[in-house]
């Protein structure tokens, strides 16, 4: 049984009473800082130079113990509800101003000069020189300035952001990890039309020229597999295995796999996971090589 | 006998069961009609669940065995109406008769149940060849390449830690797992192995009315679980981190829940539903990393690779991109062309491609993390190439291009990249020391594989050798790609670094073994300088001995000797001078022709050279050649016939020589002939003569390096030793190592490290690397010519016919003399049609005891050992076999071939057909059906002359043989034909088997030299034998005393 509030507990020492949220969206990361891609950690830092106060180091513990409950990115606007004291969670909103579309139109015309926006953003990155893209029509991809973040919550704390903004906030940046088109999103693009406007901006660069139209039909990808009752004839038999050789060699490139995944999405007491993993690579691989020379004859 | 079967189900199981040929085949017949959907019945000649156990402990050792649980399945198999048919490796004691499959029949049947752990323990550690009595069956021997593929799969560390949600959704728990990761070429090994899978491995009746799991998703899964099992266990001990100081958190994170699940037995992770969500998002969209993007699209991205035309003008090298299509490699698309492309769907070379822009862009970005120079290509609007100076070029060769091309990009790569002509190494220059130069010109003086050589490192640059000043301003480059001439080379940093070191510490005059220098430059390892060995020359005098030897120089033929009496075909003729070749260097060889291509007379043919270029000196010192017993009465004959001026002794049989008097006699002929049996026993007499060389036919006798005799005959001293053998030696390596190890000592290093180095990854891997490797390092010492190669074809007649001459055993010849004893003194007092019939019963006696005694005595007696024809017809189906050739064999006695039947099929361990007069049509025609059946179906046919002489089509086969004689050449022609006629397209060859010493041969002889007797008289059978006198009837049933061997 839990011990019973005092009712002035509610209003001064809100930090330590905030009703716990079975399956809250917890933050990823539990310690350091928040966010595990430039992009994201961008934004984070853009937040934290606003001075807002403790209010943000509060959010960030919000976030991390799971006290936001649900989280949706709008055009131009971020959705959420945060359990706070209160039996009721808060409705949180937080605006970003979307760009004019002539604005839009000056960055996408900037972007589509470099396939490297293009290509970054399909393979799921945020290009690094984004921001140059964006000076170029004089706006900004990240909030300057705090004014330029409208926000509300229905929260009684007078402070902005209260805790309960600085936690979307701070989930709102491992949002950006996994998509980085929701930046977009907050400054009213989608991906799809932001993809499209660039296929266009890429042809128009280039001289008009004809290209021929579909013809040919796709090809077939599935398993067929004749029944059985078909096969009674070669029913116990191998087929042929003579070309099929094992090679038992350690790989060209030492943990290959390991380089190409890249950084995963988590750490261990300041360790990527990735680079812990990487024991298990050698290990399992050497275990194998010598199982292979394992002789029984 | 047992054959054992192996099914891989859903439950992470592999069920191993087994026939058994000692348990009835059929079941009770039902009444009444099948019904529709047919129960599952108990499989009638199925191992129980404690016999199934402990036959695998015989296997692979009771320690894998104890691993196995007991379990049961329901398995759909090809049945007829008495019970499921057997597989085809059961093969039965009883003649099969002519049962089809008519349906697919669900039988219970106990299975011994592994886990995928000691699954693999269990598929890895099946023997290459299993015991007598045992034999594995498709479904086992392919789960067996599969377990390889996935130690393979660990050794190259293609798989990747994931984490599945467990479902129903909301649940949460999940399981971290191990799973393969596979490249585009992996995939397609996939394919072949699915497209090899046996029916029988999907033929598991599931609880469920579900269809069994297509080959490619079973595979799938036995290859992640195994590797699960492994990696998992592997990791049981491996600390990834350093153990948390202080208190333990109540929630571990779920990172470090995942880790732990993913290195033990527990695989569980656990935390809020969200929270696990969000976690599995994570992973998931991280291993996306490497999930070949749209491997079902018709196009991938591909970099190509282009060096710059000029070296000197310092123009950049340049990767350009295209799309390339999926399922033709070679139809490329520039990324210009991309580019243009306006509309949402293309067609480029009539291949539908969505979005082939952001295609395109999406590659080039994700390609940007695993090659970051290629971002600086991306500044442009519409991209198509990148220019690399040298250093970049290298880098993306080495290191990029192995990483996206594992990543499903198409990499292509300049033709001379990778090559060893293009890299440097060494070359190992060997002459001779200075007083050994003159022997080696004349050719004169045996050097042997110990001949002590001066031998030098050079540094080349694939063929060519580099001078040091060379070598020089190659480094002053100071860049890893280098046209030379040319050429472009790879100059490896750490190579170079190797190299400078070698030019640093070089020394003259250092000496080598002719015998190590060989195996240096021939094994093609790594050298003592650290760089690969590129090749071997010879120096001066010595260039023209290692060019011969490794095959790069023809060596010069030499002239049939005028003591031969026959004439040699032009591949014999290579044969006996490659023997005197190596002769002539003191190296041992083995002569491994095929058999029938005529080994014997190529080494009879090289006696006589040998002897002939000794004429002046002393009688030189005697050949001890080795055989089986069964052929000593053959070769004897032989080279009676071909070198009628060479004397032989034959050493054997009770009265035979010992001691003084034996080296006596010895030195008084050209050849002595022993058998395998004796040398052992005789060893101290054998051993006290200097041989001149030792020679050993059916050479594999002496496969076991441990057995006694192989020892002694190692002890002989001889100048020169030769091997004959006819089974496909580069098949059988420890075979091959004993008998390298008898002709040239120490060559092939000790049989432990040979195993580890060739025999278990060429035997177990088919590692095609270190086959290639062997096979030059014995390329010197083996010639092995098939009847199938193209310039021996055109050397053979399309029949080839032969007499085949075996000894008679010591029961055998008493057996003979008491019949010809007491067969004659009735004869001689008997007259007319009475003395006709005694005659040709005795004809007939003699004829079954030269076969084999218990076809005489008919006691039911055990065959083995007790007969000359039988080992020897053993020997050389042993032999065919190892070819994968089919065989008939005739034989006039219905009795013989019952008993040859289950003889044959025990010692050979494969199935033999046997048709007879009491042979129901049906069955003759089913079996004549299986015989033909290509790849498969039983490979040897025993026929009675008057059944199976006929009529019927037998062209699977190209051996025929004729295990007793009808002395009728149109009805053995007959027979003969079976297998020489329409549809044969090899050469066939004819064996006749006849006993030495023994009526058979004498009858053999008067036919062969009357032709025209043989035309008219013998046309009628053997009626003009009874027309003989008691006399001549004496002299022809007579047994002479080399009949006998031991």
């Amino acid at each position: 049984m839990a011990r019973r509030k005092k009712y002035w507990e509610d209003r001064y020492y809100p930090s330590s009473t905030a009703k716990p949220v079975k399956d809250g969206i917890k933050a990823k990361s539990q310690r350091g800082a928040i966010g595990e891609t430039w992009w994201s950690k961008r934004w984070v830092s853009v937040l934290e130079s606003f001075n807002m106060g403790a209010r943000l180091g509060r959010g960030r513990s919000y976030a991390r113990r799971g006290q936001v409950i649900s989280i949706a990115v709008q055009p131009g606007r971020v959705k959420a509800k945060v359990q706070g004291s209160r039996s009721k969670p808060y409705a949180v909103e937080i605006r970003l101003q979307p760009l004019a579309d002539r604005d839009w139109e000056l960055v996408t015309e900037a972007m589509a000069a470099q396939a490297i926006f293009a290509a970054k953003l399909l393979s799921g990155e945020m290009p690094q020189k984004i921001e140059q893209a964006f000076d170029a029509a004089k706006v900004s991809l990240f909030p300057t300035s705090r004014s330029a973040l409208d926000t509300d919550c229905s929260c009684p704390d007078w402070a902005n952001p209260c805790k309960h903004i600085a936690a979307v906030y701070y989930l709102l940046a491992e949002r950006f990890d996994e998509d980085p088109f929701l930046i977009f999103k907050l400054r009213g693009r989608t991906k799809d039309e932001i993809i499209e406007v660039m296929r266009e901006k890429r042809a128009a660069r280039l001289p008009e020229e004809s290209v021929p139209s579909p013809a040919d039909a796709g090809l077939m990808s599935d398993e067929e597999v004749t029944p059985l009752e078909e096969q009674l004839e070669r029913f116990w038999q191998v087929g042929d295995l003579d070309t099929f050789e094992v090679r038992l060699r350690p790989p060209e490139v030492d943990g290959a796999i390991l380089k190409r995944l890249g950084e995963a999405p988590f750490t261990i007491g300041g360790k990527n996971l990735a680079s812990l993993l990487g024991k298990a690579y050698e290990a399992a691989g050497a275990a194998a090589l010598r199982k292979a020379s394992e002789d029984k004859a | 006998m047992k054959v054992f079967h192996a099914i891989w189900d859903h439950l992470n199981l592999l069920h191993i069961w087994a026939e058994s040929s000692g348990l009835p085949l059929v079941i009770s017949r039902r009444r009444g009609r099948p019904p529709k959907r047919p129960k599952p019945r108990p499989h009638p000649f199925a191992l129980d669940s404690d016999s199934l156990r402990e036959a695998i402990g015989e296997i692979t050792g009771s320690l894998i065995a104890r691993s196995a649980n007991s379990g049961a399945v329901t398995i759909r198999l090809p049945s007829f109406s008495q019970g499921p048919l057997p597989s085809p490796e059961l093969i039965l004691e009883t003649v099969r008769g002519d049962e089809q499959a008519t349906a697919l029949l669900p039988w219970k049947l106990a299975t011994s149940t592994l886990d995928p752990h000691s699954a693999l323990d269990l598929l890895l550690s099946l023997p290459i060849r299993p015991p007598h009595g045992i034999a594995l069956g498709g479904s086992l021997r392919f789960w067996a390449e599969v377990a390889k593929f996935s130690l393979e799969l660990i050794v190259r560390q293609c798989f990747v830690p994931t984490v599945q949600q467990i479902q129903p959704e909301g649940s949460t728990s999940a399981r971290a797992s191990w799973e393969v990761a596979l490249g585009e070429e992996d995939r397609e090994r996939l394919r072949l192995l699915a497209a090899a899978m046996p029916p029988l491995c999907r033929a598991l009746v599931p609880s469920e009315d579900e269809p069994s799991a297509p080959p490619l998703s079973l595979i799938s899964h036995f290859l992640n679980r195994t590797v699960d099992a492994f990696v998992r266990e592997r990791l049981s001990a491996t600390k990834f981190r350093s153990p948390r100081r202080g208190r333990r958190p109540k929630v571990i994170p779920l990172a470090e829940q995942w880790l732990r699940a993913l290195s033990s037995a527990d695989a569980t992770l656990r935390a809020p539903d969200k929270e696990l969500t969000a976690f599995t998002k994570g992973i998931d969209s991280w291993l996306a990393h490497i999930r070949p993007a749209g491997s079902e699209a018709p196009f991938r991205t591909c970099f190509r690779v282009e060096p710059p035309e000029d070296a000197e003008d310092g123009s950049e090298w340049r990767i350009s991109f295209y799309l390339q299509a999926n399922d033709d490699r070679s139809l490329l698309v520039p990324a210009e062309l991309v580019w243009k492309a306006r509309s949402r769907v293309v067609t480029f070379l009539k291949r539908n491609f969505e979005n082939p822009q952001e295609r395109l862009l999406a590659d080039l970005g994700r390609a940007s993390r695993l090659f970051p120079d290629l971002e600086e290509s991306l500044q442009a609007s519409h991209p198509t190439a990148l220019e690399l100076g040298t250093e970049q070029a290298y880098a993306f060769l080495r290191r990029s291009a192995p990483l996206l091309e594992q990543s499903g990009y198409g990499v292509l790569l300049p033709s001379w990249w990778g090559q060893p002509t293009t890299r440097l190494g060494v070359k190992l220059a060997l002459k001779p020391k200075a007083k050994a130069k003159a022997a080696a010109k004349t050719g004169s003086g045996i050097m042997g594989l110990d001949a002590v050589l001066s031998y030098d490192w050079q540094i080349a640059l694939g063929e060519r050798t580099l001078s040091r000043k060379e070598f020089q301003q190659l480094v002053q480059l100071k860049i890893p790609l280098v046209k030379v001439r040319g050429q472009w080379v790879e100059l490896r940093p750490e190579e170079i670094e190797k190299a400078v070191e070698f030019f640093q510490k070089k020394r003259a005059g250092q000496e080598m073994q002719l015998g190590e220098a060989l195996r240096i430059g021939l094994g093609q390892g790594e050298s003592a300088v650290g760089l690969p060995v590129m090749d071997i020359e010879g120096q001066g005098s010595f260039k023209d001995l290692l060019d011969k030897l490794t095959g790069d120089m023809k060596i010069s033929l030499i002239k049939t000797p005028r003591a031969f009496r026959g004439k040699l075909r032009p591949y014999q003729r290579l044969g006996v001078s490659w023997l005197a070749f190596l002769r002539q260097f003191g190296l041992g060889a083995c002569l491994a022709d095929d058999m029938g291509l005529g080994k014997t007379i190529e080494l009879i043919a090289l006696l006589l050279h040998e002897r002939a270029g000794k004429k002046n000196k002393l009688r030189p010192d005697p050949t001890l050649l080795i055989c089986p017993m069964s052929i000593v009465g053959n070769w004897h004959r032989e080279i009676q016939r071909f070198a009628p001026s060479l004397n032989v002794m034959v050493h054997h049989g009770a009265e035979r020589l010992s001691g003084r008097a034996f080296k006596r006699a010895a030195k008084q002929h050209d050849v002595v002939i022993t058998t395998y049996a004796l040398i052992h026993r005789d060893e101290k007499h054998l051993a006290a003569v200097e041989w001149d060389s030792v020679v050993l036919d059916e050479a594999q006798n002496i496969k076991n390096p441990a057995a006694k005799q192989t020892q002694a005959i190692r002890r002989l001293s001889a100048q020169h030793r030769i091997a004959l053998t006819g089974t496909p030696v580069e098949n059988r390596l420890s075979e091959l190592w004993s008998i390298i190890s008898f002709l040239n000592p120490g060559y092939l290093g000790s049989a432990k490290d040979f195993r580890s180095s060739y025999a278990l990854p060429i035997e177990k891997y088919r590692d095609s690397q270190r086959a290639a490797a062997l096979r030059r390092l014995i390329g010197p010492f083996v010639l092995r010519r098939l009847k199938s190669d193209k310039s021996i074809i055109k050397d053979l007649p399309e029949k080839l016919e032969m007499k085949v001459l075996c000894n008679l055993v010591q029961e055998q010849a008493s057996l003979y003399e008491a019949v010809v004893k007491e067969m004659l003194a009735v004869i001689e007092s008997s007259e007319g049609i009475e003395r006709k019939g005694l005659v040709l019963a005795t004809l007939m006696k003699l004829k079954q005891v030269c076969n084999h005694p218990a076809q005489f005595v008919r006691d039911g007696s055990p065959l083995r050992g007790r007969s000359g024809k039988l080992a020897r017809l053993e020997e050389m189906l042993e032999e065919a076999l190892a070819a994968g050739d089919k065989a008939l064999i005739f034989t006039q006695f219905a009795e013989m071939g019952g008993l040859l039947r289950p003889y044959l099929q025990e010692r050979l361990g494969c199935e033999v057909l046997y048709l007879h007069g009491g042979t129901p049509q049906k069955q003759r025609d089913g079996m004549v059906q299986r015989f033909q059946e290509e790849h498969r179906g039983p490979p040897l046919f025993i026929l009675s002359l008057k059944a199976g002489g006929v009529g019927l089509n037998l062209t699977a086969a190209n051996h025929v043989f004729h295990f007793d004689r009808w002395w009728n050449p149109a009805v053995e022609n007959q027979a003969t034909d079976r297998a020489f006629r329409i549809g044969q397209r090899k050469n066939v060859q004819v064996y006749k088997f006849v006993c030495v010493g023994t009526l058979e041969e004498r009858i053999d002889q008067m036919i062969e030299s009357k032709q025209e007797l043989a035309e008219s008289i013998v046309g009628g059978g053997e009626n003009w034998i009874t027309e003989m006198s008691t006399g001549q009837l004496k002299e022809l049933f007579a047994l002479s005393r080399d009949a006998v061997s031991l």
